[in-house]
């Protein structure tokens, strides 16, 4: 498992908005330590038996806490980012969709110098299955088990898990790094941490078109990474120069497309499905493979 | 939101970045009232690019053959986006041409300038092309930086790094996702001028700018009505040449069924994403704007609510079917409240795949029945 487990304790910005009390609720359903919320102005009340702050620096100081996650809305996400940096967050997961990209370049560029870590914007959030859920995503459809998975979509990595999970193959953590074009950690973090991470036998890798992250991460695992990767591309048909639903899944002046993706990913001696329910058998025949190795 | 030529430098102009003296017509008659001295260009307003490739540039000796143009360059729709106006300007001597451009890196995760001291051509296709990360924050001496890296020297190298830091200031205060003047000129009187320019603003940004309320709606003319339908929904769709129409939740989920469809030997109609946590109302308008597709002969429904409860999905479901009882569903639900959905729905008697090859199979060979034949 990586970068998030049983002992990971969680404030919630924005937790007493719509998305966040109702995601509060279903994180701590699933189990997630959820020590607070920070709603400016609604500090000393409860939301769902847990104490709200006015700052998120009053909210780590009281609870301990170290990592947030961020419900609100995009205007004011930056701010939000910027104070849970100032307060010493260690790993911030930014849900909210439509946040400007320049906004988020300036998210990005405080948190490289803090040496934080920051996963979305517009993301799903994290899960390692069975200790901890942070963001969106539906905890049923997760099982723990040894897939390490890292996806740019929020809805296909269900898909996928689903599948796996239907396969009797569970996951260690699947992180959504989120379908913007300016974000956080990408691929290449998420492998470094799977590649050392002992419970991680197989990584799932889920790209969609737009964009050179993919090729990057082909290279970065062929120099890097000998557990076995399987990776899907979405958009395979695709036309060029429409934006697909992300901000990011654009094919711009020939670049970006699920072709040179796929490519990239065969020539570095990656296996790539052609649907989801192919991902869960290429992950069971891997799976198959460390286990005699 | 891509901006026409005339408004960049409407805005480059705001912002301290010298343009040519101009005058926007949208009747060839209009022509008379301009005094700018011939002879003219002539310049098509469209959105998308390859304008001069096209013809969409001309050049006009005298009023009578301005006429004659103008007339015909007001007609002229390039790669499907239609003339909205003319932009004249006085011909000038250009003694130099460079590029000048700022825009966000996705993989260095900051903006960058794009610069040359080749313009006035593609600048995928030309070398010397420097790229610079831009620091955040901003400081001036950066422009000097740039102009210097082009090789650019004395009066010429001031001027530049003075218009790039406009540009940069101009791109943050904005929101936009490009600034780009090709070509920025040198005439030969000296003058430094954006004799193109280019502006991208982001979308997500223009509810914090009152300067561009209401420019969505006027940046539509290229869209059909069912992408301005989605426009003003908040939903994301794609035309596409097929018979399957597609809804889904989520962009990644989305691009994968469309996948599937055509992998199973479909092909797809139309790509939309209802996005995240949609309710009753929004599903219900994504389902009609499908509908009304003439090409449409099936509609595939796959959702699996993560943030999207399958119950409103369900009710949206149900007031569709009222509605368009001769429709043709396939419908993959799956997520949160799926018990709900699944008991609502039962009542409707419409069939659920579980499965989501299942039910792009199903979809796949209802559209494959002659149009007509089951309705």
């Amino acid at each position: 498992m990586i970068l998030v487990n049983k002992d990971t304790k969680v404030i919630v910005q924005g937790a007493t908005g719509k998305m966040g009390s109702a995601h509060t609720k279903r994180m701590i359903a699933y189990g997630t330590k959820v020590v607070g919320g920070v709603t400016p102005g609604k500090g000393g009340s409860k939301i769902e038996g847990i104490p709200v702050f006015d700052t998120v620096k009053e909210a780590f100081q009281a609870t301990g806490a170290n990592t947030s996650v961020i419900f609100v809305p995009p205007y004011l996400a930056l701010d939000a980012g910027s104070e849970a940096l100032d307060a010493g967050a260690e790993l911030i997961v930014l849900i909210t969709e439509g946040i400007p990209p320049q906004d988020a370049a300036k998210l990005v560029a405080q948190v490289k110098a803090k040496g934080a870590e920051l996963i979305g914007p517009n993301c799903p959030g994290i899960i390692t299955p069975g200790e901890c859920l942070i963001g969106i995503l539906p905890g049923s459809i997760f099982k723990s088990g040894p897939v390490g998975m890292v996806s740019r979509s929020g809805t296909l990595t269900y898909e996928i898990a689903l599948a796996l999970t239907e396969s009797g193959l569970g996951q260690s953590t699947c992180v959504g790094v989120g379908g913007d074009p300016i974000k956080g950690m990408g691929y290449e973090e998420a492998l470094s941490l799977f590649k050392e991470d002992p419970k991680t036998e197989v990584i799932v890798l889920i790209g969609e078109i737009g964009g050179t992250a993919e090729e990057e991460a082909a290279a970065y695992i062929k120099a890097n990474v000998k557990k076995p990767v399987v990776a899907y591309i979405a958009g395979q048909t695709a036309p060029p120069g429409k934006r697909m639903g992300h901000a990011g899944a654009i094919i711009s002046g020939g670049k970006g497309t699920a072709q040179s993706k796929i490519e990239a990913f065969e020539k570095a001696g990656i296996k790539v499905a052609k649907t989801p329910s192919e991902v869960a058998k290429f992950v069971a025949e891997a799976s198959k493979q460390v286990a005699r190795a | 939101m891509n901006l026409y030529e005339w408004e960049a430098k409407k805005i480059f102009q705001e912002h301290g970045i010298p343009v040519p003296p101009s005058h926007r017509i949208t009747r060839p008659e209009e022509l008379r009232k301009v005094h700018l001295g011939y002879p003219l260009t002539l310049k098509v307003q469209v959105q998308s690019g390859g304008r001069g490739k096209a013809g969409g540039i001309q050049f006009a000796k005298d009023l009578k053959e301005g006429e004659t143009k103008a007339a015909e360059l007001l007609k002229m729709v390039i790669n499907g986006s239609k003339t909205e106006s003319l932009l004249i300007e006085p011909r000038l001597t250009i003694a130099k041409e460079l590029y000048l451009s700022v825009t966000l890196d996705r993989s260095r995760g900051c903006a960058i300038f794009i610069a040359s001291a080749e313009g006035g051509i593609e600048i995928e296709s030309s070398k010397n092309v420097v790229t610079m990360p831009i620091p955040y924050p901003y400081h001036d001496f950066v422009g000097r930086d740039l102009a210097k890296q082009i090789g650019l020297t004395g009066n010429l190298l001031n001027k530049f790094a003075d218009l790039a830091n406009k540009l940069y200031k101009l791109f943050e205060s904005k929101d936009l996702e490009l600034a780009e003047v090709n070509p920025l000129i040198v005439t030969d009187g000296d003058e430094v001028l954006a004799l193109d320019g280019k502006i991208t603003i982001c979308d997500d940004a223009l509810g914090r700018h009152k300067c561009f309320a209401g420019w969505q709606e006027t940046h539509m003319l290229d869209l059909s009505d069912r992408e301005k339908r989605s426009k003003r929904a908040g939903l994301n769709l794609v035309e596409l040449d097929g018979n399957i129409g597609i809804l889904c939740n989520g962009a990644g989920l989305t691009m994968a069924t469309m996948d599937l469809v055509k992998a199973f030997g479909g092909q797809p109609g139309n790509f939309l994403d209802a996005g995240g946590g949609s309710d009753t109302e929004k599903t219900l308008e994504a389902l009609e704007i499908v509908h009304d597709n003439p090409k449409c002969d099936v509609i595939l429904v796959n959702i699996l609510g993560g943030i999207t409860a399958c119950d409103e999905v369900a009710q949206a479901l149900t007031a569709f079917m009222k509605r368009h009882p001769e429709r043709k569903l396939v419908v993959r639900l799956r997520g949160n409240n799926q018990d709900v959905a699944e008991k609502m729905l039962a009542e409707s008697g419409l069939k659920l795949y579980p499965e989501l090859e299942t039910a792009v199979k199903e979809a796949v060979s209802q559209s494959k029945v002659p149009a007509g034949a089951a309705r």
